[in-house]
């Protein structure tokens, strides 16, 4: 592309969802009005738009949204503050400089941004990801595909209905599939704990009486055309199928809540550094990525349990972006944070560590009264006590400034 | 009245179908399946041999080293991706060294070039981190997507004048006079020549022909699918060493970036389960290991599984291709039987080899329209920014990427959905445009494909077939309004 | 007798149990972390009480459904019934969120209201 057919643009956001939206909204009010939002659907809200059950916002707004409200928040600010939003327009191309290359109905764009937002959200695992044995019929569906047909395209895709993984979209589709008529046979979960939230097991599955089923798993899916039933297994400690426990389940449809996966091919291209457990980029408090003047917010970074999160992530992400343009660069984070015992991973993973600032975590499996903690050099910087702390939460800690460089570890004890 | 009827439009069909169309003949296709790449044809490896795998003087030999030498013009006249990359047959012990040693012979024999032995060293500055203390290194051999090759064969066929009937399983075969009537999805056709190009069915229409006999066992081979992202790094197929029956497991790059991990190739009697095998995955996983350890199993997207037809002797072994005519039992029939691998690779020479032994029989008028030339859908994907700018312009649907993974864009969905043959599923959809086919495996644009050919086709949510009959896909609508 | 819960009030999901020691006696609740978390299992233990979500058809617009929710919890016993009453109702572009579906609905003091807009299909109006 020759370069007078670039555009230049100050703050260029991938994403119209929760993140993109709350960040866009916090830098205009910060000061900063050069932001262009690209957005692939023809109207902004990313998954939000399908997610119609309540239940959102209680921590950002103090009441409980749907997700088409939630997200028209955000939207209504973008409007009035005029922020320019592109929509049925996808990024095909980011490049290490913030070189983004847009295609549109209205034509193939090239965009120079000084500072570059990923917030792409995330993906669904899908059944060829698992490699769940037996034949490819029809009625194999991810929970948000499900949700999507069900809630936007009016379609209806089951009757007799088997869910694998207690993930938070399964056990919703369980409750949205069991209003719209459907049987929900039951829900089966790999590991020995439920991964989604609390609340949702009691009312998305207790209330319509639909069992869970934990250390249980799909073993083979049968039907050549349609799906006819699936062959469910109990697990054992290390995960793996325990023979003589398979029963045939007839059913229609399987639903799959079996996990997220950031939606980071885009930043791959640009150079951006990932990391393997959050599967997200590498990040500092300011959540700029391994590559200067672009940062990650959202689900895109690693996948959160509640969208007030990700809304609030990104408002700190537009904070540190807004310093990141009056400064022309920040500060590299030269402290290390491990997960040491009990943590999976922590986000941020890197720190400038001059300011106090906050790590989230997730724990590796159910734990009740710990102490998460974390450690430079034999100083505790920061802790806090839980009476219980999920996998299925994210937990947020208060780190303390740190001085020099070594490592921080944080750990649950 | 047909001049010839093909009973079977996978790969050796439809490159049957196209090359009649050289001639003044009216030629029909009757496939029983919704498209025309749904058994054989489409569930392998992709992979154009070099013919020295095979026994010396045998027809699998033959016509895998002229279909290998044919392979680039037809893939340049019918618009399909052919990489000619060259592969590796990787050992470690003298055993395998000397059997390398008669593979080299082996396909010297039978015609095939560009085989020699390498080194550790060269092996391993050709491919990042495999494993092997040397390899056999075949530079003529390359991968090719077996979907759209068949597709064009078949689009080609169709624009030389060829009919397609879909959805028409032959169930009975008589002959009356000079001509078989061949009833087929419930209608009758009739016909002067019929070939018997049924693949997996070949048996049954061998029957049907009344050349009985044949028997034929299925091997069956379960496959890994890999992310797009791992074909960056391997720049051709990797196998082990070979016997002249079984190509062993190998990891493949296709043409589209994604790495193949199979096959199992298991006999079985049954020609129509193509269920994958938890044993089978676990297997791959290890065997791949061994020849490429860079993948692990969160780069899997899909897994599939084949079934090849094989014409054994009374003591199982493995013949060779039977194509025959029986002028006694059934004078102008074409009978081919056992239409295993390398079938992908020799399909065109296959399909000249048969009309050369109608044409022994009955002299074919030469058809001076025949048009060679095929144009695949434009890949908004491949094309440079320019490119790509200038398209959107000219129309804007290629401004609208509909699948994301594989960046599709909806002119090009638009083309599949109003496909030449008349395709109506979303599995025909995908094979023409890699749509679906990407890591969220149509997490991300399945229901805009549902929409669209629901409104392209005129059709209701429960008519939409996935891809066999029946495949169905809705119970219908949520509300009515 | 002990009653053990998840409290769905917030997302925190307190485990709350109840115990009482016979019919008589009032219930002993621990292991809320808010009142709110008392209030809820109270209801828990007389009539459980639930907010829900589904879709309306639309006629002539963009969408062709609304998404819906009542604004206050019912009981929980009648949530099957309402989401058919609600079923039975079809909407017409243009219909915006916060535009409410039904009044006091089932006499239970509270509102079905649309939570996304759907602007009318331009052809349709065209018509």
């Amino acid at each position: 592309m020759s370069e007078q057919n670039k555009n230049t643009v100050d703050v260029l956001i991938v994403g119209g969802g929760p993140a993109g939206l709350a960040a866009a909204v916090r830098l205009y009010e910060l000061g900063i009005r050069d932001i262009l939002v690209v957005e692939r659907e023809n109207e902004p809200g990313g998954i939000l738009r399908q997610c119609i059950h309540d239940g959102f916002g209680v921590t950002r707004f103090g009441e409980s949204l749907s997700g088409p409200e939630y997200a028209a928040r955000f939207i209504r600010q973008v409007r009035e503050y005029g922020i320019r939003v592109m929509t049925g327009a996808a990024v095909t191309n980011i490049t290490p400089e913030r070189e983004v290359t847009v295609v549109a109905r209205e034509g193939l764009t090239v965009w120079q941004a000084k500072a570059v937002v990923l917030a792409m959200g995330c993906r669904e695992r899908t059944r060829g990801a698992l490699a769940i044995p037996g034949e490819r019929p029809t009625g194999v569906f991810t929970a948000g595909v499900a949700q999507a047909y069900i809630n936007l395209y009016n379609r209806m895709p089951a009757r007799e209905v088997v869910i694998l993984g207690s993930g938070d979209i399964g056990m919703i589709m369980a409750r949205r599939l069991t209003l719209e008529g459907a049987h929900v046979k039951a829900v089966y979960e790999v590991q020995p704990y439920p991964s989604g939230l609390p609340r949702n097991i009691q009312q998305c599955l207790n209330d319509f009486d639909i069992p869970l089923y934990l250390s249980h798993t799909v073993t083979q899916i049968h039907g050549d055309r349609c799906l006819e039933g699936v062959t469910v297994s109990q697990v054992d400690e290390r995960m793996s199928p325990i023979a003589g426990t398979e029963e045939y389940i007839s059913c229609d449809t399987l639903i799959l809540s079996v996990g997220l996966i950031p939606e980071n091919e885009l930043s791959l291209d640009a150079g951006v550094q990932l990391d393997p457990r959050t599967r997200g980029a590498y990040v500092d408090e300011h959540l700029q990525t391994s590559v200067p003047g672009i940062f990650a917010a959202g689900n895109v970074l690693r996948v959160h349990d509640l969208v007030d999160f990700v809304s609030m992530e990104a408002e700190a992400l537009a904070d540190a972006v807004h310093k990141y343009l009056a400064a022309g660069d920040l500060p590299e984070g030269k402290v290390k944070l491990t997960a040491g015992a009990g943590v999976h991973h922590t986000v941020p993973q890197w720190a400038e560590g001059k300011e106090p600032f906050t790590v989230s975590l997730r724990v590796v499996r159910p734990m009740d009264n710990v102490w998460v903690c974390a450690k430079q050099g034999g100083h505790i910087v920061g802790q806090k006590k839980m009476k219980k702390a999920l996998p299925a939460e994210m937990i947020q800690l208060k780190v303390n400034p740190l001085t020099g460089t070594e490592d921080v570890e944080v750990y649950v004890q | 009245m047909f001049d010839v009827l093909i009973i079977g439009g996978g790969v050796i069909g439809s490159a049957i179908a196209r090359e009649l169309g050289r001639y003044r003949l009216k030629v029909g296709v009757l496939e029983k399946n919704t498209d025309v790449c749904y058994e054989t044809s489409g569930r392998n490896t992709g992979v154009c041999h070099g013919g020295f795998a095979y026994d010396r003087g045998s027809l699998k030999a033959k016509l895998c080293v002229e279909g290998n030498r044919i392979m680039g013009e037809v893939a340049r006249e019918l618009d399909f991706p052919l990489k000619r990359c060259g592969k590796v047959l990787v050992g470690n012990t003298q055993e395998e060294y000397d059997r390398l040693q008669e593979v080299i012979a082996q396909g010297e024999a039978n015609g095939a070039t560009g085989l020699r032995m390498i080194t550790e060293e060269e092996l391993k500055a050709m491919i990042p981190g495999v494993k092997g203390s040397f390899a056999m290194l075949s530079e003529n051999s390359g991968i090719l997507d077996p979907f759209l090759m068949t597709i064009a064969l078949a689009e080609n066929a169709v624009h030389n004048g060829a009919e397609y009937f879909l959805e028409h399983e032959v169930t009975a075969i008589s002959r009356e006079d000079d001509t078989y009537v061949v009833t087929a999805g419930g209608e009758t056709f009739r016909t002067r020549w019929v070939i018997n190009s049924a693949g997996l069915g070949c048996g049954k229409i061998s029957d049907m022909l009344g050349i009985k006999g044949y028997k034929l066992i299925y091997s069956k081979d379960d496959y890994i699918i890999l992310d797009d992202r791992l074909g960056r790094d391997l720049p051709m197929p990797i196998y082990t060493v070979p016997s002249n029956t079984y190509m062993g497991i190998h990891v493949t790059p296709t043409t589209d970036g994604n790495v193949l991990l199979g096959p199992t190739a298991e006999d079985t009697d049954n020609n129509s389960w193509y269920g994958v095998e938890q044993k089978n995955l676990d297997y791959l996983y290890e065997e791949a290991m061994k020849l490429w350890p860079n993948f692990t199993r969160g780069d899997y997207i899909r897994t599939y599984c084949g079934i090849l037809p094989k014409w054994v002797d009374d003591e199982g072994r493995i013949q060779d291709y039977k194509i025959e005519i029986l002028d006694d039992i059934a004078p102008n029939a074409v009978n081919l039987v056992g239409m295993e691998s390398p079938g992908l690779t020799a399909s065109v020479a296959i399909a000249r080899y048969v009309i050369d032994m109608m044409q022994e029989r009955e002299k074919f008028e030469e058809n001076p329209d025949f048009d060679p030339i095929r144009k695949g859908i434009e890949r908004f994907s491949r094309l440079d920014e320019e490119t790509q700018a200038r398209l959107v312009e000219e129309n804007p649907d290629y401004g609208e990427l509909i699948c994301r993974c594989q960046k599709v864009t909806k002119a090009e969905l638009l083309q599949a959905i109003h496909n030449p043959l008349g395709v109506h599923t979303v599995t025909g959809v995908k094979y023409r445009t890699r749509a679906m086919m990407g890591r969220c495996q149509g997490g991300y644009c399945q229901m805009r494909i549902t929409r669209m050919l629901e409104e392209e086709l005129g059709i209701a949510p429960e008519e939409i077939t996935y891809a066999r009959e029946g495949s169905r896909m809705f119970f219908g609508k949520v509300r009515e309004v | 007798m002990i009653k053990e819960f998840t409290c769905v009030v917030c997302p925190n999901g307190c485990r709350i149990t109840a115990e009482r020691n016979s019919e008589n006696e009032e219930y002993k609740i621990t292991g809320n972390a808010c009142s709110r978390g008392l209030t809820y299992v109270r209801q828990e233990l007389t009539g459980p009480v639930r907010t829900f979500a589904t879709s309306v058809g639309v006629t002539g617009g963009v969408l062709p459904l609304a998404s819906v929710r009542v604004t206050a919890p019912i009981p929980l016993s009648r949530v099957k019934e309402a989401v058919e009453l609600i079923h039975a109702q079809t909407l017409t572009a243009p219909v915006h969120a916060g535009d409410v579906l039904l009044h006091d609905f089932m006499g239970l003091a509270c509102d079905v209201i649309v939570t996304k807009t759907v602007e009318a299909c331009p052809e349709e109006a065209a018509r």
